[in-house]
């Protein structure tokens, strides 16, 4: 088994007669994003402060690579410290400096940097989080989205190797918070640094979280893969994850998969066992190209469009649809044979590409104002289910027989 | 631009700040800077009641110096006083330094009568040797208001 | 949190509790604030020595001169008012009180001494305090509780480097240049009032100024401007930086709080020290 990057050794916290963290163990590995989820006030930020050496454990230790942080050499913790950056809850900006300022300190004040090479570093990760327009602002002329995004860009300035965010999506709106969970997750891709979340956007974080730890009561009690959670058997889960996780999926107000699940056996225990059904699964192709193109935001509104779509369509002939990961939807038809349910897409298909599109299109027009423009492709495909067939393994079988419904093409809309 | 105008803002400041201070320190503090342009005197004094440092010395009436310093003979029962005249003053060695009281209650001043019955020049370091001490003014006044009743 | 540990207060029980405790209690609590001051007094040496060590840290010339323009330049228009107007009443007052003994002649000397001992250096601080002091907490306190503070550290820049190091030595180059400008403007208010008001002759006023002020008056103004200096940003900075810390308020509440208190102190600690100051000095 490889040596975790983080990991924490029984470590526990008091604030005078208060356990916060009661000895936790945990491990976070390199190249992953790992999100810890739990209610709020249970000692999230505590623990990733240790990380990051703002507070130290009582008790307990914390290793990096194996080596305990707090035996630590100066040189050595210094070479640690490079490598981590720390996204605050409230972004903690410097109110009384530009945005250029703010992202550029932490190389101004702690590397030995020209000052063109410090401009090139700065205004390339700004254009990379698209707040181009908005280097000579102060921080408190900027919305709650841009600040979040100065907030990142200085985060990610420093090429970091390790970045804790600190509840990064609190108080966005549903396409805002997926815009930032997209945000990260590319970042993460592209940079390759290991990322550690703290949040409670349950269902909209899962997406993008390659491991989930759950602290509960002052202690880790869960830490595994989003999957290995759904199995989980603990207080933590009816109590914590059902409070946060909605009936429906904010974004798209889809079900959550969740309830997606309980409707979906439901609907099969009353059905006899030579019923079938019908399953449909639609991706959004290119999604990161989109997001490239016309940013995060839009990306994340014609996903929403896609599933109001979706929704409105299926919904009227009794079936339920949920998102399955951050560019595919799946759909039951509970009371359709595969070919009732191929005339159904196809209607739907032909509906789409005619009108739907077209939705989608006004979103993505309002959203940039520039001519840009980016051709996009929806795909589904179409799969029969049997009551005693596993779900996951007909949506896989569906994947496979999914072809193109709708495409958007830069040319049609001139 | 803006960084512009506030760099010249505390440059200004300090130009002015340093102005103000070495006026103080000069002008007011007495310290010459440029070369000192006096030589000390020394007299002896059997009291130099009110005279402190820097306390003006005049000749005719017109300030020729300062008072440098204040020490004491202990062995002569003296007070040492140390002057700093002008260069160009001339001061014979049968001057008079005397200690005076400018109006009833003010500042208390040295003032030299020059001398010259002879030739001899006071040269740098040289001493004043008759002097004249303050005239005590409660001395003065009791001896006035209580005079008849002594006797 | 609030119920717990109120339920675990040991005071609270005792009082009920014992007899007789009413009578120690307030030795207790005396107690209590003598070691709490003692180690703010602690915590603020260090903090300031801290601070020092930090100044000759790399790129600290231009926040040094940004502060120089908050502490320094900007006050130069209230220094100059209040120094006059110092000087103007000064010599109006002392000018009825001399004329009784027909010494007014010593108008100069009251003026040039008082300005140059005494009221310059004070009145300076004071008047530095309510204007960059107050900023300085009230800053640095936003800084602290809006997380600002704790992003410099998660940065690796060490934010007593950043934020207060510039501060001291702004201050400790700032103070004494305000002064000296008080003290010459407050004497041309004591020319205005006494010379072209009330008809001394200007060449007295001038020469008794002259000859009055010695080189230690001088240098002594200078000495107790930088004492007052080095309080004045430690307080300020200290509260400033240790607002979160303030166990009577949160947020915004507590900035205020620290505020006022920073004045304050600073205030008092300017007086009480100025005596300390000058019974050395004399």
């Amino acid at each position: 088994m490889e040596t975790p990057l983080i990991e924490f050794k029984d470590v526990t916290k008091r604030f005078g007669p208060r356990t916060i963290l009661d000895k936790v163990n945990l491990k976070i590995y390199e190249g992953q994003v790992s999100t810890i989820i739990g209610k709020s006030g249970t000692g999230k930020s505590v623990l990733l402060k240790h990380i990051i050496g703002l507070l130290s454990p009582d008790e307990g230790s914390v290793l990096f690579r194996g080596n305990h942080i707090g035996s630590l050499k100066k040189s050595e913790w210094d070479a640690y410290r490079v490598q981590v950056s720390y996204m605050f809850q409230n972004n903690a900006l410097f109110d009384s400096m530009t945005v250029y300022d703010n992202v550029a300190l932490p190389l101004q004040q702690t590397m030995n940097l020209s000052k063109s090479e410090i401009e090139r570093r700065v205004m390339a990760r700004i254009e990379q989080t698209e707040l181009s327009e908005a280097v000579y602002k102060y921080p408190s002329e900027l919305s709650g989205g841009m600040q979040k995004r100065v907030a990142l860009s200085r985060a990610l300035v420093t090429d970091p190797a390790i970045v804790l965010f600190d509840e990064p999506t609190t108080g966005q709106d549903p396409i805002r918070k997926n815009a930032i969970l997209a945000m990260i997750a590319e970042y993460q891709r592209k940079l390759g640094f290991t990322a550690i979340l703290v949040s409670h956007e349950i269902p909209d974080v899962f997406f993008i979280s390659n491991r989930i730890l759950a602290l509960y009561d002052g202690k880790i009690v869960f830490q595994g893969t989003p999957v290995e959670l759904d199995e989980l058997e603990h207080p933590f889960k009816d109590e914590v994850i059902q409070s946060l996780e909605g009936f429906q999926e904010e974004l798209t107000g889809l079900y959550s998969q969740r309830h997606f699940k309980v409707r979906y056996q439901a609907d099969l225990s009353r059905k006899r066992r030579d019923e079938t059904y019908a399953i449909v699964l639609f991706s959004l192709e290119d999604l990161e190209a989109i997001s490239n193109v016309l940013g995060h935001t839009t990306a994340q509104e014609i996903i929403k469009a896609m599933g109001a779509y979706i929704d409105k369509h299926f919904g009227a002939v009794g079936g339920f649809s949920t998102r399955h990961s951050i560019n595919e939807f799946v759909t039951v038809l509970p009371y359709s044979d595969l070919d009732e349910a191929g005339r159904i897409l196809e209607d739907f298909a032909k509906d789409f590409q005619d009108r739907g599109i077209r939705d989608i299109e006004s979103v993505a027009q309002k959203e940039t104002n520039s001519a840009e423009c980016i051709d996009f492709t929806i795909l589904a495909g179409l799969a029969q289910g049997k009551p005693f067939v596993e779900m996951e393994s007909i949506i896989e079988f569906a994947k496979f027989r999914q072809e193109e419904i709708a495409r958007f093409q830069c040319e049609l809309r001139r | 631009m803006k960084k512009y105008a506030m760099e010249t803002a505390v440059g200004i400041f300090v130009v002015i700040g340093l102005l103000c201070a070495g006026y103080m320190t000069v002008k007011l503090g007495n310290v010459g800077f440029l070369g000192d342009d006096s030589y000390s005197l020394l007299a002896r004094f059997t009291s130099v009641s009110g005279l402190r440092t820097g306390s003006p010395i005049q000749m005719l009436g017109i300030k020729i110096g300062r008072v440098n310093r204040l020490t004491m003979d202990q062995e002569n029962q003296m007070a040492v006083v140390e002057f700093r005249i002008n260069k160009g003053i001339m001061i014979y060695d049968d001057a008079i330094a005397s200690i005076k009281t400018e109006g009833l209650i003010g500042d208390r001043y040295v003032s030299i009568d020059p001398g010259g019955s002879t030739d001899e020049l006071l040269q740098p370091g040289g001493t004043i040797t008759e002097t004249e001490s303050p005239t005590d003014i409660q001395e003065l006044i009791s001896k006035y208001a209580f005079g008849d009743v002594e006797k | 949190m609030t119920t717990n540990s109120h339920d675990q207060d040991p005071g609270e029980n005792e009082v009920t509790g014992q007899p007789g405790t009413f009578l120690t209690r307030p030795f207790a609590g005396l107690g209590r604030k003598v070691v709490s001051w003692v180690n703010h007094m602690g915590a603020a040496a260090i903090f300031l020595g801290k601070a020092c060590i930090m100044i000759f840290r790399p790129k600290q010339i231009p926040a040094i001169i940004q502060q120089i323009y908050y502490i320094g330049a900007k006050s130069i228009t209230i220094i100059m008012l209040v120094g006059f107007f110092t000087g103007m009443v000064l010599g109006l007052q002392s000018y009825h009180a001399l004329v009784k003994f027909g010494a007014q002649g010593a108008l100069g000397t009251l003026v040039a001494l008082s300005l140059v001992r005494e009221l310059g250096p004070v009145l300076t601080a004071i008047m530095i305090t309510a204007r960059a002091g107050s900023a300085m907490t009230a800053e640095i306190g936003i800084q602290r509780i809006s997380e600002q503070i704790d992003a410099l550290d998660t940065m690796r820049i060490d934010p007593l480097k950043f934020l207060i190091s510039p501060r001291i030595v702004a201050a400790i180059i700032s103070f004494p240049l305000l002064t000296a400008l008080f003290d010459l403007v407050g004497i041309l208010g004591g020319y205005v009032s006494g010379v072209v008001l009330l008809g001394i002759n200007a060449g007295t006023y001038f020469h008794r100024v002259q000859s009055s002020v010695e080189m230690k008056d001088v240098t002594d103004g200078f000495i107790k401007a930088l004492v007052f200096a080095v309080i004045v940003t430690t307080v300020c900075c200290y509260q400033g930086y240790f607002t979160h810390m303030r166990t009577d308020s949160y947020g915004a509440k507590s900035v205020s709080l620290s505020t006022t208190s920073a004045v304050v102190l600073s205030c008092v600690l300017i007086l009480v020290s100025d005596y300390i100051v000058t019974s050395f000095l004399i």
